[in-house]
């Protein structure tokens, strides 16, 4: 069983994510508040906070994914807890180094740097080679931690059971546990994907240094960064799921659930989906070879049928007429799946190449990723959080009302905040514009309308906050 | 509209989404202990999983043919419009455009007559996104230095078209934006 060290740090994961999203919730209402015009900011500070935003909130909920898989993991196989710490530390200095490029040197490229736009300083000159050192250090512990895991589970398990490939035949001799299958999918797309990103932070080093000599290709750059961004964004909801087959039945008092010939079939395939889906990025780059567009929709599209068929299904299942010990974290699983699905559904309208050349880089975009995150993928954290704070002390949220009240917050909030960018996504609003052009009459009501309602969401979050963190700190000051 | 068929078509399958997820969530609610969840669950999985396959394949063998990329493909433009993007304006002409001497020209285009529009940035990547009278955008393609995307476009409605930049350029990207008229 996991040692109190782990306990430890897992707790210190916890508390420093939920302050990095309330902060990171704060600079997002305050875009919204600016288009809206209820508030003034320059476009600078606008696109700084944006910068932010969006960085700080792909790094918070990919090392919460994996703060929880390295937390249940350690019911299979040791962990270790160096690199569980070398992770923090670097996750700490890379995150205070990223926010002094973007709070003091005003570094506003967003959180997607794409290439060349870091190099056309509009900003403090040190900021660029900062924010590519500060990319360094987060992507270097990243990488330690992803391998070391990996590791421990080859350890034990031969590469062929950790990606479970003897349940393709009937009647394995050996059970590989879904957790254990989806982790190693999911560590195997963290590694390439965060191996993608050290090659693009070499050429752009290399460019930098070059003093001209070395310029880059624009749109082998973007591959790389989109095949960077979209992996992680997508990898860390997969974190998410691991920790749901490893506790949705647990917490619900329901029989484990077990790898299955299908859902070993699923999660190979999905490997294999979530790698090639990153074109749909590149659509509107119409000098990419068409085979790659539509590798893009095919792959995206075919990601959608292990994900609803055998994960989403078997959700379903589970709850289906079946007497369920219902609790806060099963709750929220339960949820995060709904709001992955309708996520996944925006996804899948915007992947679609002829949609989305009346929806690429619209409200939209930010919409749907809004909503798999925002209403999935959050919430599955937050439900490890709460499942993991309620282990080492006694006081759970006692009253179901206050649990419903605070999920009802949850919902209200979160639903308006996305129809304000759906709707703004239709009526073909841009996105990442600091303030609208007059033509786009509806966006302006609609900004503040978001901002409302993400406030209430916020709410929400203030709620599990106060009632998570407590108990961690708990177990922070327990004796070691 | 097609953004508006696209906003019901969600909001269609988000509500239906809804549904199921409170339906399957209330009947654990009033479940009783001697009868156990979903009859024939993997033939139902199957099933599902065979529809939703299905469905997908639809989708795709509708909609790829109708992507940009193929459009207009085996078509000559009537008109060929150059168009140079830098932080914060596009530049736009029927003749090529000198980088080093850059300048554009007020564009009037045929109505009904293909045109095809050669977008590149001279900087930073940008967007080229056309929107129409009503501020509905039509099309877009992306302006990326070093490549020249070809963008071809059957302008029906004569008036005047906007040219928003829809790919974040800079601290003034959103006032990034050009027109020209369809007559």
């Amino acid at each position: 069983m996991e040692s109190i060290k782990l306990r430890k740090i897992t707790s210190v994961w916890i508390l420093a994510v939920f302050v990095l999203f309330i902060v990171s919730i704060v600079l997002g209402i305050l875009m919204r508040l600016n288009q809206g015009e209820i508030i003034k900011q320059n476009s600078v500070t606008f696109y700084t906070n944006m910068t932010t935003h969006g960085l700080t909130m792909i790094g918070i909920w990919f090392v919460a994914g994996m703060a929880a898989i390295n937390y249940l993991m350690e019911r299979y196989v040791k962990t270790s807890y160096t690199a569980n710490m070398i992770a923090l530390v670097l996750t700490v200095i890379g995150v205070l180094m990223f926010w002094a490029t973007t709070f003091i040197g005003k570094f506003h490229a967003g959180w997607t740097f794409l290439y060349p736009l870091p190099f056309k300083v509009m900003w403090a000159t040190w900021a660029t080679p900062l924010f590519l050192v500060s990319l360094t250090v987060l992507g270097l512990g990243w990488l330690i931690w992803s391998i070391s895991l990996m590791t421990q589970i080859l350890r034990k398990y031969s590469i062929s059971q950790a990606f479970a490939w003897q349940h393709f035949k009937k009647n394995p001799s050996v059970e590989t546990p879904p957790f254990i299958l989806i982790s190693m999918i999911t560590l195997v797309g963290v590694i390439a994907c965060l191996l993608a990103a050290v090659v693009l932070i070499v050429l752009f080093f290399a460019e930098f240094f070059s003093n001209g000599s070395f310029v880059n290709d624009a749109l082998l750059m973007k591959n790389l960064t989109y095949f960077f961004g979209h992996t992680i964004a997508n990898e860390m909801l997969y974190l998410g799921l691991a920790v749901i087959y490893e506790l949705f039945s647990e917490v619900s008092g329901t029989p484990k659930w077990k790898t299955t010939w299908y859902v070993a079939v699923a999660w190979n395939c999905t490997l294999i989906f979530i790698l090639t889906a990153f074109f749909h990025h590149l659509y509107m780059d119409f000098v990419q070879p068409e085979g790659f567009q539509i590798i893009g929709q095919l792959a995206s599209y075919l990601a959608s049928l292990p994900a609803a068929g055998v994960t989403v299904f078997s959700v379903l299942i589970a709850v289906y007429r079946t007497k369920i010990k219902w609790s806060l974290t099963n709750l929220l699983f339960f949820i995060g799946v709904a709001g992955w699905v309708i996520g996944g559904l925006g996804a899948v309208i915007d992947a679609t190449i002829s949609n989305n050349v009346v929806l690429h880089n619209t409200l939209w975009v930010p919409a749907h990723f809004h909503t798999y995150n925002a209403m999935g993928n959050v919430l599955f954290s937050i439900a490890f959080f709460y499942w993991f704070s309620t282990q080492f002390t006694e006081n759970n949220i006692k009253s179901e009302k206050l649990t419903m009240a605070t999920l009802t917050i949850l919902l209200i909030g979160g639903i308006g905040f996305l129809l304000a960018f759906y709707v703004g996504g239709a009526d073909s609003v841009p996105r990442r514009y600091s303030t609208y052009p007059a033509e786009f009459t509806s966006a302006a009501p609609l900004a503040v309308i978001g901002a409302i309602f993400a406030t209430i969401y916020l709410i929400a979050i203030l709620i599990f906050f106060f009632n998570i963190s407590k108990r961690c700190l708990k177990v922070l000051s327990s004796p070691s | 509209m097609q953004q508006s068929s696209i906003l019901l078509l969600f909001l269609a399958l988000a509500v239906i989404g809804v549904i199921v997820f409170t339906y399957v969530y209330l009947s654990s609610k009033k479940v009783e202990q001697s009868e156990q969840g979903m009859a024939n669950p993997q033939k139902k999985r199957f099933w599902f999983l065979l529809i939703l396959f299905v469905i997908l394949g639809i989708f795709a063998s509708v909609t790829i043919p109708k992507s940009p990329y193929f459009l207009f493909a085996k078509e000559t433009p009537a008109k060929t419009i150059h168009v140079a993007s830098m932080q914060f304006a596009f530049f736009l002409s029927e003749h090529a455009i000198d980088p080093e001497n850059l300048s554009g020209e007020s564009i009037e285009l045929p109505a009904n007559e293909l045109v095809e529009f050669r977008v590149t940035s001279l900087d930073v990547n940008h967007g080229f996104a056309i929107y129409d009278e009503s501020n509905r955008l039509i099309t877009q393609t992306q302006a990326m230095p070093g490549y020249v995307n070809r963008l071809r476009y059957k302008f029906t409605e004569p008036g005047t078209y906007n040219i928003f930049c829809l790919e974040y350029c800079g601290m003034a990207h959103q006032i990034m934006r050009s027109s020209f008229i369809v007559k």
